[in-house]
């Protein structure tokens, strides 16, 4: 073994600067990085990294953006412990530290030429906005796409120039909800599985899920429905994750590792693990 | 590669050359027990040890590593092995490092553990006593040990000595070694052999038969909220394993609050936190194994069944340590494997 590749230490993160910081909501702040080596992440709509800062740890997190859009990479940051709430405290022109990209992302090679439907529940708008991003940017690439987002009040939105953009886009089909409105809210209100009613899906459609853990088991009830085959759903899951490389334990699932497996998943390989929906 | 003797009398000097010439881990003894640790004198080393306290792969994959150093200048790697000959493992320890040599090379090869690992020597030793717990003779009969170096058998007289690799064979300039007899070969060989049917515990049914249904009695909730009615999730019986590897990765400042390091430590999947997220504000978590026969049953899940096919049998090398680590006694691999059998 050549010893450079025998030194080679898989925990070694690269230094990110922070070029804009956007504080999303009250709890999460939006993050757009580049590698101040210069390099590019080469990574895949799904991937994930383990973003870090020294002297509090690494938290893994799923690339909020699309490789397609060159300016770098985005990450959504919420404050829930002390990782993140040290993380979002910094400003822009400061360093983070990246390792990745991680895991396996979404199966594109599937999804080309056929309809595509992205059910996001809350925060799992920031990961699936990878391939959003990257659909739009490929549009020809594919068939219908459809983007279906619950949060819980309109003040979670996230992205909200996007958001705008996709409510006014011919691109996409975009159905929204929250569960609780505000005085100015116009539009639906109730669970993400109510926008099943606002379109037609062929069985063909290509599926991709993200959200909380309790809001798959009823999307995978409306998707049998449909007629829409398990291998054709494609699941974003989140767990304790540690290392990222397969190792630390902490993200295991049965015998799958959601960081080196997953954390997408198509649903036909794991319909049948009993840990992956509780 | 050469089998050779050496005789009783001639192993102190032997030891102390090899000492002098690179640290020597083996077995001691510390108040009642048995640790792995670094030799002072070739007086402590004891082989009639029946089992240590915590296995030998510490030596290679410590409680606590460092893998960072960080400082306001960046971090720098901390993969810095040191040789040391690893002395006096028992085969179902040698079988267990070599799961371990597996997994942390596959798929993403980690060099914090196999920089260590290629930097170790490693001479088993045959067992002399035979700890209460011990069920080795009977579990995953299907992997040999491999790996090691050398192998050392009490045999009359002295000892057989058994070259497995050139860094084994280097180490007997060490010593007076002479040829092993034909004879000497044979007792080595037996006394190996014999061993293996003297284990207290035993298991009744083949890995396969295990794996099978341990994995198809996932589901019964019952059965498991039995087996771990009185666990404490003290996680002890994970510490103790001589295959368990996973660990938790934190970050450490030191004095001076700019610098510090990123380490991980041994980890335990029965402890409460090992899959639990927090989800955001005001202190929402999700803990995707809640319930403790659920962690309960993830080990039993991962001792028998999840690593079998890559490690072609179950990751669990009958050392009996987590019976003995564990304070209500329900840790034992052969009650709780038995008891799934019979259900
Ligand atoms: S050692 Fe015993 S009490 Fe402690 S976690 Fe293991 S089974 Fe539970
Ligand atoms: S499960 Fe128990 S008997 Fe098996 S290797 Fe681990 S500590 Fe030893
Ligand atoms: S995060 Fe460590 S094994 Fe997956």
């Amino acid at each position: 073994m050549a010893s450079k590749e025998m030194n080679e230490n898989v925990f070694m993160p690269k230094e990110a600067e922070i070029l804009r910081i956007e504080q999303a909501t009250p709890t999460e702040r939006r993050f757009s990085l580049k590698l101040r080596d210069g390099a590019t992440l080469d990574y895949q709509p799904g991937q994930m990294l383990e973003l870090s800062l020294f002297g509090y740890g690494e938290i893994p997190i799923g690339f909020a953006s699309s490789p397609t859009r060159k300016h770098g990479f985005d990450v959504v940051v919420r404050t829930v412990g002390r990782v993140s709430s040290a993380i979002n405290r910094l400003e822009k022109g400061q360093s983070v530290w990246v390792r990745g990209p991680l895991g396996n992302g979404f199966d594109l090679k599937q999804m080309r030429g056929q309809d595509v439907l992205i059910v996001a529940g809350g925060i799992g708008l920031c990961p699936t906005r990878s391939l959003i991003q990257y659909i739009l940017d490929r549009r020809e690439e594919f068939k219908r796409f459809i983007l279906f987002f619950g949060a819980k009040t309109p003040k979670d939105h996230i992205f909200p120039e996007d958001i705008d953009a996709w409510r006014k886009s011919k691109d996409v089909e975009y159905h929204e909800t929250v569960d609780k409105a505000d005085p100015d809210w116009k539009g639906n209100v109730g669970v993400i599985t109510k926008l099943f009613g606002k379109t037609q899906l062929s069985p063909q459609t290509r599926v991709v899920v993200c959200g909380p853990p309790i809001m798959y088991k009823f999307v995978m009830l409306e998707l049998e429905k449909l007629h829409i085959p398990p291998n054709q759903i494609f699941l974003d899951l989140e767990r304790r994750m540690k290392c990222g490389i397969g190792k630390c334990g902490h993200c295991q699932m049965n015998e799958k590792y959601v960081c080196m497996d997953g954390p997408v998943f198509a649903y036909d390989q794991i319909r049948n693990l009993e840990e992956a929906f509780g | 590669m050469s089998e050779y003797f050496l005789r009783q009398e001639d192993l102190p000097r032997f030891l102390q050359s090899l000492m002098a010439a690179v640290p020597v881990v083996g077995p001691v003894a510390k108040k009642n027990h048995f640790v792995f640790q670094k030799l002072s004198s070739p007086e402590e080393l004891r082989l009639d040890y029946d089992v240590s306290l915590l296995p030998p792969k510490k030596a290679i994959f410590p409680q606590t590593q460092r893998l960072l150093d960080f400082s306001p200048n960046g971090p720098k790697s901390c993969i810095a092995p040191r040789e040391q000959v690893l002395f006096g493992v028992h085969f179902y320890d040698i079988k267990a490092i070599d799961m371990l040599d597996h997994l942390f090379s596959e798929n993403v090869a980690d060099q914090n553990y196999l920089a260590n690992r290629h930097a170790t020597t490693i001479v088993g030793s045959s067992i002399q006593k035979i700890s209460d717990r011990a069920f080795w003779g009977s579990v995953g009969k299907n992997t040999q040990p491999k790996g090691h170096d050398a192998f050392l058998t009490k045999i009359s007289g002295g000892f057989h000595f058994k070259a497995l690799t050139e860094k084994g064979e280097k180490l007997t300039s060490h010593g007076q070694f002479s040829k092993a007899s034909d004879a000497q070969s044979k007792e080595a060989k037996q006394v190996n052999e014999e061993i293996l049917g003297k284990c207290p515990q035993r298991l009744q049914h083949s890995a396969e038969q295990i794996a099978q249904k341990v994995r198809a009695s996932f589901k019964n909730e019952k059965l498991w909220d039995e087996l771990a009615e009185k666990c404490f999730s003290c996680g002890s019986c994970n510490i103790a394993c001589s295959t368990c590897y996973c660990f938790d990765v934190q970050d450490k400042w030191n004095l001076d609050q700019k610098s510090g390091h990123r380490t991980r430590t041994w980890d335990a999947c029965l402890t409460e936190d090992f899959a639990k997220v927090s989800l955001g504000a005001g202190g929402a978590t999700e803990n995707f194994r809640e319930k403790r026969s659920h962690r309960f049953r993830h080990r039993v899940m991962r001792k028998t069944a999840y690593l079998n096919d890559k490690l072609g049998g179950p990751a669990c090398v009958g050392c009996g340590r987590c019976s003995e680590g564990c304070v209500p006694d329900i840790a034992d691999p052969v009650k709780i494997i038995n008891k799934i059998m019979e259900s």
